[in-house]
């Protein structure tokens, strides 16, 4: 292996991050909201988020992405790589990130609520101002687990054409004939990645637990 | 020779843990039908004695016979194995202070549970005998709950009922009502001091003076990992020998006239 | 559309081996993983720190590796040992041994947090060894750890798409083989979600009566 093919490897990873990200940032409001539908019990609408979450958390992504890449096309709807990857990203990630949010909004204290209902607070100021800061907190730790869950899977991104860490790592295989070290590589790249995520998630986990003995 | 006449022979036994001695060269015995309780302050050992008595905690020095049978050391001198224990636990109930009853069996199973699989007894004839323990202490109602859907008292009366019915030599208490609300307390002595008026040999490890002074035959008083004074419940309460005995007399009295007022 | 479904359900016994090699191999995998679970759990907790370090170490590594990545270093690097398997059977064993890490963290931490007191009274009351842990220790274990265990089945379905890379005709692959041959992927997609669905409800199903099973004796 060469350089180049280290570079190449690098730059797959790159393009693995990037689309990472996007998928994670698109996806976690997304998820917030159709928690909210099915939390506030919106007729209808929550059953399909029910149905449609569901779904979603029992396919496996390459299975989506090959439902997105292909299909879509075929129903009158062109689309390309990389957009078939990012939304793939963001309809795994919002349907798991609404668990995280779904378990903190029904575990939230309805004590605190009802107090700010009592002061006048109205439906809007009561989510902005004391119900959300707090369910940002205690879906910290979830959200992180999901986005450590969610950079494992992106190496299925090759099944899509999209260079990643895989696609290049198969590409070097392929070329040069030896393709266990480049996949090698590729593990070394991604083990950091996911283990500073889970170290994350376990020091905030700590933290609060810590902030919690002393309250 | 003596130690046949004996129920429980428990003979210059002693543990540390770490640097703690928890018991120091404890002895004292127990005859068939006595009701022996072990009264002390906190951290005087009382729950270690009684749990080397069983072999849950290995004592580092000293003998333990149940009926002329040694407890712990086997023939040879070394530790006895698993199934040599098991053996002779068998001839020993425990009732625990948090119950530790069985939480995936109902009521009745739990009964049925150790007579059946570890000694090996007809299901049939456990089961009658079950339900007549069940019957025994008021809970025959109950035999088909499980436990997380008792009260703490109920739940220790299953205790109770599950160690009478492995048919063992000697009863073991460990705090049994410590752990249960003021007015559960009542219902679990009431079993207890009639288990002691039909003559079972017990040992109980207890904060129930009032308890102790009527239904016990023997009372031992330890402190700080020693056996300080023996004797019977008129005799303790009334005129204890030691100082250190007086001291936590007085205290308890303080704590009843503190009750009073 | 209606024309594709045709086609799909004119492939349906392509479709359906592919949905009977996703189910048994999550299956077998679920259950060895399980088995090298409950021996490597111990190991964790092992007070012998060589042990306790290695098997975390290996518990903490699959924990951080991609599960695609992982089949592919098995795959190539069986035959690197003079391993020669076919692709199923390499699929089984990767699944295996990376779910067997997961399971192992899911048995530790439902074994720290059993009470200690009913195993206790088990041993007060004549249990050991075998019976001990058949009848006192492992039931109340599985009732607790049954929720995550059946979480970490779904995700084993999952993976199992993976080895569509590996050439392992399970569902993923299936699908994909009735995609480019008759050109019906929207068809042959969707159908192979609506299997992916009804093979999790299924496991659904089963954790909520192991969870009602549990309430009962909470």
């Amino acid at each position: 292996m060469s350089g180049g093919d280290i570079a190449a490897i690098f730059q797959g990873a790159i393009v693995t991050m990037a689309l990472s990200f996007t998928g994670i940032l698109i996806g976690l409001p997304i998820g917030l909201g159709l928690a909210l539908i099915r939390w506030a019990n919106v007729p209808f609408l929550a059953a399909i988020v029910t149905i449609y979450v569901s779904m979603l958390r029992a396919t496996p992504l390459v299975t989506l992405l090959l439902l997105l890449f292909f299909a879509l096309p075929n129903i009158g709807v062109p689309i390309d790589p990389v957009s078939a990857a990012i939304l793939g990203l963001v309809m795994n990630t919002s349907a798991f990130n609404c668990e995280v949010w779904r378990s903190a909004l029904m575990n939230f204290p309805r004590d605190q609520y009802e107090a700010a209902q009592s002061v006048g607070m109205r439906a809007g100021q009561r989510f902005r101002r004391i119900v959300l800061p707090q369910i940002i907190l205690v879906s910290l730790p979830g959200l992180v687990n999901e986005m450590s869950l969610l950079i494992k899977v992106t190496p299925v991104l090759a099944v899509v054409g999209v260079v990643d860490i895989t696609r290049a790592a198969v590409r070097i295989g392929a070329e040069t004939y030896e393709p266990l070290p480049p996949f090698l590589v590729a593990v070394a790249l991604y083990v950091p990645i996911v283990f500073a995520l889970v170290s994350l998630q376990r020091w905030i986990e700590r933290r609060q637990m810590a902030a919690e003995a002393v309250a | 020779m003596a130690a046949f006449s004996k129920v429980l022979d428990v003979a210059g036994v002693s543990k540390r843990f770490g640097d703690l001695e928890v018991l120091s060269d404890v002895s004292f015995t127990v005859d068939k039908g006595e009701t022996v309780c072990v009264l002390g302050p906190s951290g005087s050992g009382k729950s270690t004695l009684l749990r080397c008595i069983n072999w849950l905690e290995q004592p580092d020095a000293g003998q333990i016979y149940l009926n002329g049978s040694r407890v712990g050391i086997n023939s040879a001198g070394t530790v006895m194995s698993d199934r040599d224990l098991s053996q002779i636990r068998t001839r020993i109930g425990m009732v625990f202070q948090h119950f530790a009853l069985w939480p995936h069996l109902t009521v009745l199973q739990n009964l049925m549970e150790a007579p059946v699989q570890v000694q090996r007894r007809p299901k049939a004839a456990v089961r009658d005998e079950a339900l007549a323990l069940l019957a025994k202490v008021g809970l025959s109602e109950k035999r088909d709950a499980f436990p997380a859907k008792l009260s703490g008292g109920q739940k220790q009366r299953v205790g109770i009922a599950r160690a009478l019915a492995m048919r063992p030599d000697l009863l073991l208490f460990d705090e049994p009502t410590s752990a249960l609300d003021p007015e559960l307390v009542g219902e679990v002595l009431v079993v207890m001091r009639e288990l002691a008026r039909e003559g079972m040999t017990m040992v109980i490890v207890t904060h129930e003076m009032g308890f102790a002074r009527e239904a016990a035959t023997r009372v031992l008083f330890m402190d700080h990992g020693r056996a300080v004074e023996t004797g019977s419940p008129q005799q303790f309460f009334s005129n204890p020998e030691t100082e250190r005995a007086q001291q936590f007399l007085q205290r308890y009295a303080g704590d009843i006239a503190a009750m009073r007022r | 559309m209606i024309h594709d479904f045709g086609i799909v359900w004119s492939e349906r016994a392509l479709l359906l081996a592919g949905l009977a090699n996703t189910a048994i191999l999550s299956a077998l995998s679920a259950v060895a993983a399980l088995l090298l679970g409950f021996g490597l759990a111990p190991a964790l907790m092992s007070k012998q720190p060589a042990v306790s370090w290695t098997t975390r170490g290996f518990v903490d590594g699959m924990r951080c590796v991609p599960f695609l990545l992982f089949a592919y270093i098995v795959y190539y690097g069986f035959p690197t040992f003079g391993v020669r398997l076919d692709n199923w059977t390499t699929g089984l064993a990767a699944l295996t041994i990376y779910n067997a890490a997961y399971m192992a963290e899911i048995l530790r931490g439902a074994w720290v947090a059993q009470p200690r007191e009913p195993i206790e009274a088990g041993i007060a009351f004549g249990f050991s060894e075998i019976r001990l842990f058949r009848r006192i220790i492992l039931p109340p274990l599985l009732l607790s750890a049954g929720p995550v265990i059946g979480n970490q089945m779904i995700q084993i379905i999952k993976d199992s798409a993976f080895l569509t890379i590996i050439a392992l005709p399970e569902l993923t692959h299936a699908a994909s083989s009735i995609q480019s041959r008759h050109y019906v992927p929207f068809a042959a997609f969707i159908t192979a979600v609506f299997l992916y669905w009804g093979l999790c409800l299924v496991i659904e199903a089963g954790v909520s009566s192991i969870g009602r099973v549990a309430d009962a004796r909470r």
